[in-house]
């Protein structure tokens, strides 16, 4: 197990999924990357496919459509991943948590799959950059 | 002078739509109702369609408890006229003519309130669900005022439907 502890320590590399998101979480991730906060100077880079990625990074109130596909997309992430609920979507599933076609936040969805799933939460609509990276930077002294 | 137009489209199609409709009122310049019954309903929207060349704006559902209400949005240009034809379909028995089997245009406004709503419309080329996810149960519709969000629970998904 040190060894994957050490692997979670530096080069962060993260899986952008959005499940039903209204994509302003979407659009504040790139922030992120722009030259003010460049995220990628600690090695924190966002990847193409789930199967290179340490961390999921989810936003939006997951609804019956992307459920199936936040699962598969969990699946193929090697473990042990740490999950970021993005957003007050991801969180909670926001304003849209009474609406008929929301199954869930992304908590409870990925709990039924994995009840050990490590999960950070970053509110906000959407989070601040600072915030963004304040959460990263916790969920990772947790693992 | 634009008021004195108005009124003679309406006489216009008053006389011409005379047998098929049920009511026809102007409450204000530049609109006319028109309430007609189901089956009537596509023979005068295309009527309105391809002999006044009127433009099709969009199709609205709405539930009215004793039954749904299409009311359908037609743009006369020439004229600067918008006109409604309203029609009640009773739940008694929900279907309706489909229009889009002539006029692709109607066709996804259809598949959304047959989802949404569950009005059968018949003749429809293509009766798949247009926004819902696949996966909803079937039998359910969100928009009616006798659906709560507590009538679908986990369990009524069926997510071998959803493609994954």
């Amino acid at each position: 197990m040190d060894i994957l502890k050490k692997s979670f320590k530096k080069s962060i590399w993260v899986f952008h999924l959005s499940t039903a998101a209204c994509n302003n979480c979407d659009i504040e991730v790139l922030e992120l990357l722009t030259p003010r906060y460049d995220v990628e100077r600690f090695g924190i880079k966002l990847v193409g496919s789930p199967r290179h990625a340490d961390a999921l990074l989810v936003c939006g109130s997951v609804n019956a459509h992307a459920k199936p596909r936040l699962l598969e997309v969990y699946r193929q992430t090697p473990k042990p991943c740490l999950v970021v609920a993005f957003g007050s979507c991801g969180c909670s599933s926001g304003i849209f948590r009474d609406s008929y076609s929301i199954v869930g936040p992304v908590d409870k969805v990925l709990k039924e799959e994995d009840p050990d799933v490590k999960i950070v939460y970053i509110p906000g609509c959407p989070p601040k950059p600072e915030a963004m990276i304040e959460g990263i930077i916790k969920g990772l002294e947790a693992i | 002078m634009a008021k004195k137009k108005n009124v003679k489209v309406m006489d216009d199609l008053k006389k011409k739509l005379k047998k098929k409709i049920i009511d026809i009122s102007k409450p204000r310049e530049k609109r006319i109702y028109i309430r007609v019954t189901p089956e009537r309903a596509a023979e005068v929207v295309e009527y309105l369609f391809k002999k006044y060349k009127c433009k099709f704006c969009t199709a609205t559902g709405i539930d009215m408890r004793e039954g749904i209400e299409i009311i359908y949005h037609l743009a006369r240009e020439d004229k600067n006229m918008v006109i409604n034809v309203k029609t009640l379909v009773p739940y008694s028995n929900l279907e309706i003519e489909s229009i889009g089997k002539k006029i692709p245009a109607f066709r996804w406004i259809e598949r959304e309130i047959n989802e949404m709503l569950g009005v059968d419309f018949k003749g429809h080329p293509d009766m798949r669900r247009l926004l819902l996810a696949d996966s909803f149960p079937k039998g359910k519709f969100p928009l009616r005022k006798d659906f709560k969000n507590s009538d679908v629970t986990d369990e009524d998904y069926d997510y071998e439907r959803s493609g994954i």
